[in-house]
């Protein structure tokens, strides 16, 4: 039996050798383009060819007006500062940038970044580590809850915990990160609320209010 | 019983595969790997969406399949298997069977099904599928792949015109990994391109952003490249790498992060090349989605979308165009959901619509899935000559069954009379 087995297996050997031997592929081929194909745009620069344009908004309108927007004669941002809030300029990264509480140390901001800025999973668990929570899996990202931004469904992280934030700075205690985060392949969207979580907790309508009226101006 | 002794001298090897290939056993064991590899990759399909799945089982020699997420199973995979029992119907069934006319009915349904094995053959290797969207007034031939991506290099004149491209296919690209790296020749240009680590999926990120902390590679123009684990949904992709061009003498090095985000999202964009010189002259990178032509071309005229009263869904889409061959208008058509335009082996879907935020009265454009299978009818005439085989079989089986049921009945009836 064994004998058998072994002269199958010898036998078979050539036409697995032969099947395992992938055809070389043609590497680099030259062809015409059509006319269609000659067709491009010219980026200015690496963050228009990456369709990263971020626009302050809030400081082109000189801050605190609402509800704002950019009107640099394309698509910009419009929004309206919840009462009690402040508006401060914007940043290289902050398309619009909140404050509120009595020392401004509660913060609302809206960033973009050029395709879906690293994933859903990523920037949740990035979030989450800030505030000292473990890591969330894909399912658990998957079913967290929705909320409407800019008529789509986008994806709702809530955390309590102490807030690191970006730096490494130390951590701030029971702080609240309030945030929405719209990812699609064209781009990614998050708007991020952090402050003390007594007062996160009682801005979250203004939250709300603040994230029903964003909106894109097309003229 | 003395067992007949096998000669297994070289000579006798072509009898001894024949008897292998045409055995009932390598029947069975190849229907049993194919169960399991079926199994493990509607398994992996979960996790992994239908082109990995398919990519990793079905189109391919071998699979390494991890049981249990940990120990490594070596099976064979779709492509072997599917060889294997093409031979194996071929000689077994159809070759080494005895031929009789009861056999007839056999014989006919594994022809059947070995045409089926040859139809799925050709589609893998002969078809193609790609879409082609149009805003009204647009024309065009070209039909572009859903998944595929390429590096397309342009030499461009200094108002950007470019008339050839020399193109880095997928295949050569998906081989490189995120870690690896690759020096590709360009015949004909004076520059060398390295490819260094080929993301299927990612975004670029500015250093300034805190998501850049977790990019790989070098900032360059001030951005890292992010890889995000590939979508379930192969088309979602954005493939992205790091491109060196290096002029031939060593002399010169343009180093730049190349990302599909700058081709186009949307049928009226522009792609967006990167621009760069080596040895005085200009040139263009991008990475554009694979691309082929259909012998005619197809111009939109009007696009028709009804939405359902009061909210934003589609009710119905489609599209009137005019297939123009040698630059003259040759036909007008329509193409509707369900009834597509089938033209010289092509058949135009109406696929879809955009832009996907498109509010009414905006401009839209229509998108048509574009298919060309040479082998297109073969599993329909296959089942038919399988079917007919069947039948054969079944009424040759039921004579017979009948014919003894009457011959067993007058026997009994002369038992009975003697």
């Amino acid at each position: 039996m064994i004998h058998r087995i072994s002269t199958a297996a010898f036998l078979l050997a050539p036409l697995i050798f032969i099947s395992s031997c992938r055809k070389k592929v043609n590497d680099v081929t030259v062809r015409p383009l059509s006319p269609a194909e000659q067709d491009f745009k010219i980026p200015k620069n690496t963050a228009e060819r990456f369709r990263y344009t971020t626009r302050s908004s809030a400081s082109q309108n000189g801050g605190g007006k609402s509800p704002s927007a950019a009107s640099q004669g394309s698509p910009s941002l419009a929004y309206k500062t919840p009462r009690g809030w402040k508006e401060i300029p914007g940043s290289a990264m902050r398309d619009i940038n909140l404050t509120f509480g009595k020392n401004g140390e509660g913060e609302c901001y809206l960033t973009r970044l050029p395709g879906s800025g690293g994933g859903l999973l990523a920037n949740v668990n990035r979030w989450r580590k800030q505030m000292g929570a473990p890591p969330l899996s894909a399912e658990e990202v998957a079913a967290l809850p929705k909320k409407t931004l800019f008529h789509q469904s986008a994806t709702l992280v809530d955390v309590t915990g102490n807030f690191g934030g970006m730096g490494g700075a130390d951590a701030k205690k029971n702080y609240r990160l309030l945030g929405l985060i719209l990812s699609f392949d064209t781009g990614a969207i998050f708007v991020k609320m952090t402050g003390p979580k007594a007062l996160v907790d009682s801005n979250t309508s203004q939250f709300d209010q603040f994230v029903a009226s964003l909106d894109v101006n097309h003229k | 019983m003395a067992k007949s002794k096998i000669d297994w001298s070289p000579k006798n090897w072509p009898r001894l595969l024949f008897k292998l290939f045409s055995s009932y056993g390598l029947a069975a064991l190849v229907l049993l790997f194919m169960t399991l590899i079926t199994l493990f990759g509607t398994y992996y399909q979960v996790d992994h969406g239908l082109v990995a799945a398919k990519r990793k089982y079905f189109h391919s020699f071998f699979v390494v399949h991890e049981l249990f997420g940990k120990v490594p199973l070596i099976l064979p995979g779709g492509m072997t298997l599917m060889a294997m029992l093409f031979v194996n119907m071929v000689l077994g069934a159809i070759i080494k069977v005895r031929k009789r006319w009861r056999g007839a009915g056999l014989l006919i349904s594994h022809s059947g099904i070995l045409m089926l094995l040859a139809g799925g053959y050709v589609t893998y290797a002969f078809s193609t599928d790609g879409y082609m969207a149009l805003y009204p007034g647009m024309k065009s031939n070209r039909v572009e792949s859903y998944r595929d991506w390429q590096v397309e290099i342009m030499p461009v004149t200094a108002d950007h015109k470019a008339e050839k491209m020399w193109v880095i296919p997928t295949a050569s690209l998906e081989g490189i990994g995120e870690n690896g790296s690759r020096t590709f020749t360009l015949p004909g240009l004076p520059l060398d391109v390295a490819i260094k680590g080929w993301a299927r999926n990612a975004s670029p990120i500015p250093v300034s952003a805190p998501m850049s902390a977790q990019a790989r590679g070098k900032a360059i123009d001030g951005f890292k490249l992010f890889t995000q684990p590939p979508s379930k949904k192969a088309e979602q992709n954005v493939p992205g790498c790091h491109a060196e061009f290096l002029s031939q003498d060593g002399k010169e090095k343009v180093e730049t992060i190349l990302w599909s985000g700058s081709y186009r999202f949307d049928a009226g964009e522009k792609p967006m090349p990167f621009l760069f010189e080596i040895g005085g002259k200009k040139f263009a990178a991008l990475i554009a989605k694979k691309s082929w032509t259909v012998p005619f071309e197809v111009r939109l005229d009007k696009f028709i979308f009804e939405r359902h009263p009061g909210v934003s869904m589609a009710r119905n889409y489609e599209s009137r165009i005019t297939r123009i061959e040698k630059g003259e208008p040759d036909k007008a058509v329509e193409i509707k959901m369900n009834e597509p335009m089938r033209y010289e082996g092509y058949t135009f879907f109406q696929e879809s619509y955009g832009p996907a935020d498109a509010r009414p009265g905006d401009r839209m454009y229509s998108q048509f899935a574009v298919a060309n299978n040479p082998s297109d009818q073969w599993p329909l005439y296959a089942l038919i000559v399988t079917g007919f085989g069947l039948a054969i079989h079944f009424l040759i089986k039921l004579f017979g069954f009948i014919s003894r049921a009457r011959r067993s009945q007058v026997a009994q009836r002369k038992d009975s009379v003697s």
